[in-house]
């Protein structure tokens, strides 16, 4: 996820040179065939960001092993334990995988398509990453490491629904998820242990929390948004934050497990 | 002008066997070889169209005969997921196995000839294939005294006509009978121990309309088994990004859109021998396929309503793939090229 993410900023100050390379003014009004949209540009100068931390208070609840057994073949592949990955509390209570995004604040502000590939691997008969983000029509790559087929199951209401089969050493498979939707739960029609979850914005503004719970979003418009969470299991939380220009707004989430 | 001079008379020149017609004999597991009344297999014809069937003056550059397509090595089929046709030249699909074709009321991936006799010289003269016009091809094996006399042989003259050609290759095929199998002589030969436990266990998981629901296409009767209903689906093979269809099968011959991506059932008789597998060869093993299945294929439009959610764990995959290796029987003897004599 990390690695992805790095990706998804690196590419957005070059989108932005070119952007800023068509100097003459859009049209007012965009051709219905082939709309010229002007994309919005973030202004280095005044960018701010809203970092925090994801915190689950409580006994963290054991993670389960999987039980792979049903097919050797993936029982070989995974090497060693296979954790399920619903809760994965860490360091200092701190709660991985949730989803972070800007849920509102951004409106009427088009950004343009990252041309980075995301990465889903079906490797160890688990989807990697289990909580992905992609951007509308950004370029989704979806490989089988595994020796044995998978098929990959996005079950998507608001894009296509669709499942494809992947045998070992086979292609990998080039998609994309054209409308915002959060989240798609992804499972594998043949393995019931797999799972993952997609989100699908409409913008660049979203991250998924580390092992120690942290997150951060950068090379945010200064303005007011709201903030929200999505786990899995916990369900989503939402708060309103400030960035002031050039601000690094502070903001942090606490999801109550059984005391 | 020679040329169309002997067209001209080809019309009067008889296109049925001559001589005694031979029993073919269908082995344990099979019903009784359909057999068109106006082509009877006789020993010549059955001959003729076994030396047709490897020669390969029947393409443009004299390198591919219909057996290097459908190679006796590998039971009749092409183990190239495309097969190839003259000078490298691409087609879209893997060349079938011929084995059982006899029984096939429909040849072809998309059943476009309705019979071998039709679909037999089709191959020769499609620009993808052994790209050959039959003019040519009737002229150049006319040259050949060994043909002169086998043709005589066969049907009463020396005349080389196309549609002696077809039937001579159609009884040839029709001989390529595959019966017997492990399989069949637990189903029908009254031998319990034929099959392994785990090959007994993947039949009823085959038949099994829960579980495999594979004999939902590829039929199993009390009597005999072809492992094909000879209909068309659509499963889910060549499925692009988008969810559009890379070839649109049977949907080329009927214009119904439900038949797009449809294929025909292949048999699945010796199928341990003839990878790859599906319409475009594109998966490579047994334990491909029967995952394939498992994970309900790729969804597309128009797939079958029999393509649903089953659930088959590693061992029952793998019992799958043991019984469809009890489906290998043994193929008659001199269906192989002969080598002629100095």
């Amino acid at each position: 996820m990390t690695r992805f993410y790095s990706r998804l900023w690196l590419c957005l100050p070059f989108a932005l040179v070119i952007t800023g390379c068509k100097s003459s003014p859009p049209p007012p009004t965009a051709a219905p065939a082939k709309p010229a949209v002007s994309y919005f540009k973030v202004d280095p100068a005044t960018a701010g960001s809203v970092s925090g931390k994801i915190t689950f208070s409580g006994r963290p609840p054991a993670r389960k092993v999987i039980d792979m057994s049903e097919d050797p073949a993936c029982v070989a592949a995974h090497k060693g334990k296979a954790m399920e990955e619903s809760i994965i509390v860490g360091n200092k209570s701190g709660l991985e995988n949730v989803f972070v995004y800007i849920k509102s604040g951004l409106e009427g502000k088009n950004f343009e398509t990252p041309t980075a590939t995301v990465v889903i691997n079906q490797g160890g008969c688990q989807f990697h990453p289990h909580i992905i983000g992609v951007q509308v029509d950004q370029p989704v790559e979806i490989t089988n490491s595994d020796p044995v087929t998978h098929n990959i199951h996005p079950m998507a209401e608001i894009n296509r629904e669709w499942n494809h089969s992947q045998g070992p050493g086979d292609p990998p498979m080039h998609r994309k998820f054209v409308k915002q939707e959060i989240m798609i739960p992804v499972k594998c029609n043949i393995h019931s242990w797999m799972h993952a979850y997609i989100g699908v914005l409409n913008h660049p503004y979203f991250t998924v929390s580390k092992e120690d719970g942290s997150f951060t979003i950068a090379n945010l418009p200064p303005g007011t948004y709201t903030l929200a969470t999505w786990q899995e299991k916990l369900g989503t939380q939402e708060q309103q934050v400030t960035v002031a220009p050039g601000g690094q707004a502070v903001i942090n989430f606490t999801y109550k497990g059984r005391s | 002008m020679v040329l169309l001079f002997t067209a001209g008379c080809r019309a009067k020149v008889s296109e049925s066997p001559i001589g005694p017609s031979v029993q073919l004999h269908a082995p344990l597991g099979l019903p009784p070889v359909p057999i068109p009344p106006d082509n009877p297999p006789t020993e010549a014809t059955i001959a003729l169209g076994k030396r047709l069937f490897y020669d390969i003056r029947l393409s443009k550059d004299n390198t591919l005969a219909c057996a290097t397509c459908h190679d006796p090595e590998h039971d009749f089929s092409d183990p190239h997921p495309i097969s190839l046709g003259v000078g490298g030249a691409k087609g879209i699909r893997n060349a079938p196995t011929l084995i059982n074709v006899a029984y096939q009321s429909s040849q072809f991936w998309d059943g476009r000839a309705t019979s071998l006799e039709i679909q037999a010289a089709s191959p020769i003269a499609d620009p993808l294939e052994m790209n050959q016009t039959h003019k040519v091809s009737v002229s150049k094996l006319a040259k050949d005294p060994v043909y002169r006399k086998m043709f005589t042989d066969a049907f009463g003259s020396k005349d080389v006509t196309l549609g002696r050609v077809e039937r001579s290759l159609a009884s040839f095929e029709r001989t390529i009978l595959s019966g017997d199998s492990a399989f069949d002589r637990f189903q029908y030969g009254g031998q319990p121990t034929a099959l392994t436990p785990a090959q007994a266990r993947g039949l009823a998981l085959f038949i099994n309309p829960i579980k495999g629901n594979c004999a939902a296409c590829h039929t199993i009767t009390p009597q005999y088994a072809l492992f094909t209903d000879g209909k068309f689906h659509n499963i889910g093979i060549g499925v692009n990004d988008d969810g559009t269809l890379k070839d649109a099968g049977r949907y080329h011959e009927t214009t119904v859109k439900s038949d797009t991506g449809a294929f025909k059932t292949p048999t699945l008789r010796n199928i341990a021998n003839t990878a790859p597998y599906m319409h475009d060869g594109s998966l490579q093993t047994l334990e491909q396929v029967v995952s394939f299945y498992a994970g309900q294929g790729n969804s597309n439009p128009y797939i079958d309503r029999e393509i649903k959610t089953i659930h088959l764990d590693g061992q029952e995959r793998s019992d799958l793939v043991e019984f469809l290796k009890s489906l290998t029987g043994k193929l008659p003897p001199n269906l192989e090229e002969e080598k002629s004599h100095p």
